[in-house]
């Protein structure tokens, strides 16, 4: 279980202090996934950075199955907004990254477990390639493919898809839900987009502007299901949100 | 680029600048520029003049002075990167010394090192060692720290985030700054091979020059050349292997 309270972060910037996030609380069950969403600026890089232990300097507690997150105990694969691929690595030293990072021993099982996660993905081909050589949907389901591989006690991406064009987002986002529910890690994702967030989170978190608070979260009852836009609750749960943005992101 | 575009390059290079200097000769006509053909015809004598040694001393004394440059440099180069009060010590001496020119102080380093090679070496090093660490200073400080978090998330050491981010960025500016370092430190031969040696590719030009050899002294000028353009090759090599994801 992730569980976050009363979390704050200020960034130090030349004598000022920017108040970026917070309080936020929260907590995550295991095998959650949990959509975040809310206006620009309001603070989703900065807590998707404090869960990925990038920030360290922040105030409040933040715990991953009972220990305090920490990116040397704990192993989060984490997906910026720009893939985060190395350019002086081919795909597949890309994807052992996170292993060689983690001294794992690469033995057979994991070396199955990667080929069969690349297969999923369908980047098998492109394994000798480098990232200057890929298009931005390869390059991201390389990104996916890096991060599932380490089996990720926490999965956090930022505007994971937001890169594409509407026809590889919406390709990207099957295959990643078909990723997501063979292995199930607990996983947060920012977005800017009410639709991603109703199809691929199981709870939506709210957020205000800055600096960001929860405003709501809901039980997404639509996470999962097929054929998402015909659905009526779809149009009923999206044009809500939708409401909460135009109202300006408040309480 | 592939090898065989590269020894095309090679031969029209090679081409074209012994036309220009045929032409050159003709047009001249003069003892002390002779044309191409008589100075090759006169290249199976140097074997006798031992020219191969004299390659052989130049590029000890290169290798050692870019050699030492380059690790000194690297070493400043990152700590004033990675440090703020080192930098803040270091920068004013850096940019202060980094414009006198370094080939003022020959005098006082022979007087204060001698005639051997100690001296040599370490002309080259003053020259070359501001420009390393000028190079490596502002590779690294051009890193993203975005570049950073995917490797930081995974908990990596300060070692890691080196060996598998820092260092990969920096190495094609290292490997253009030393294409410079080993122009630079071949031109630095012929004042630095001047003195107090009988060996060396610079002593050799120098030496047919004043025995008015002038055969020779092409011969020379044309194996120092040739061994610049050998080390440019390996330079070539080393960055398509290292930098390939570059290209
Ligand atoms: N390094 C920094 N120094 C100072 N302020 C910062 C820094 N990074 C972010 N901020 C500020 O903190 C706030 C939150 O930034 P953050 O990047 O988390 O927003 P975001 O919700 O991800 O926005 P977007 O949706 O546009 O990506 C913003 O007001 C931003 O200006
Ligand atoms: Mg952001």
């Amino acid at each position: 279980m992730l569980n976050i309270e009363n979390l704050s972060v200020n960034y130090k910037s030349n004598r000022n202090m920017v108040h970026a996030l917070g309080p936020v609380a929260m907590k995550i069950e295991t095998g959650d996934i949990i959509a975040v969403i809310g206006p620009s600026g309001c603070g989703k890089s900065t807590l998707l950075h404090v869960l990925s232990g990038i920030i360290k300097d922040y105030d409040g507690i933040v715990t991953l199955n009972g220990t305090t997150l920490n990116p040397k105990v704990h192993d989060i694969g984490f997906i910026p907004q720009n893939f985060g691929l190395l350019p002086w690595k081919n795909v597949e030293k890309n994807c052992l990254l996170s292993l060689k990072i983690k001294k794992r021993i690469i033995d057979s099982k994991l070396i199955e477990r990667m080929e069969y996660i690349m297969d999923k993905l369908n980047i098998q081909d492109l394994k000798d390639r480098y990232p200057k050589e890929l298009s931005g949907g390869q390059k991201q389901r390389v990104a996916i493919a890096r991060a599932f591989i380490m089996n990720p006690d926490l999965l956090l991406m930022d505007e994971p898809f937001s890169a594409l064009d509407a026809l590889t987002r919406e390709e990207a986002q099957e295959l990643f839900i078909d990723v997501w529910n063979q292995y199930k890690p607990t996983t947060v994702f920012v977005t800017h987009s009410i639709e991603e967030a109703i199809y691929m989170g199981k709870k939506i978190v709210i957020m205000s502007h800055c600096p960001g608070a929860i405003i709501e979260t809901i039980d997404n009852p639509l996470f999962n299901t097929e054929d998402l836009r015909q659905n009526e609750e779809y149009l009923k749960l999206s044009s809500y949100i939708r409401s909460i943005s135009k109202r300006g992101w408040k309480v | 680029m592939k090898a065989k575009d590269k020894i095309k390059l090679f031969l029209q290079g090679f081409l074209m600048i012994n036309v220009i200097w045929y032409l050159l000769a003709v047009i001249v006509d003069m003892r002390v520029l002779p044309t191409p053909l008589d100075v090759y015809m006169n290249l199976n004598n140097l074997y006798d003049s031992r020219l191969h040694i004299h390659i052989l001393v130049s590029l000890y004394r290169v290798i050692l002075g870019v050699g030492i440059s380059l690790v000194l440099g690297m070493l400043l180069g990152l700590l004033m990167a990675y440090s703020e009060s080192w930098n803040k010590l270091l920068n004013p001496l850096v940019y202060f010394t980094y414009p006198i020119p370094k080939t003022a102080l020959l005098p006082v380093v022979m007087l204060l090192l001698g005639l051997g090679d100690s001296s040599k070496v370490t002309i080259i090093v003053l020259i070359l060692v501001f420009q390393v660490i000028i190079a490596v200073r502002d590779a690294v400080l051009h890193i993203s720290q975005e570049t950073y978090n995917p490797i930081k998330s995974l908990g990596a050491s300060k070692l890691q985030i080196f060996r598998y981010i820092t260092l990969p960025s920096i190495l094609p500016a290292m490997l253009t700054n030393l294409r410079l370092s080993i122009g630079t430190a071949l031109s630095i031969l012929f004042f630095a091979e001047g003195y107090g040696t009988q060996l060396g590719i610079g002593y050799y030009i120098l030496d047919a020059w004043g025995r008015i050899d002038y055969l020779g002294m092409y011969a020379g000028i044309v194996a120092i050349s040739l061994f610049g353009f050998v080390l440019f090759v390996l330079i070539d090599i080393l960055e398509e292997t290292t930098c390939g994801w570059k290209a």
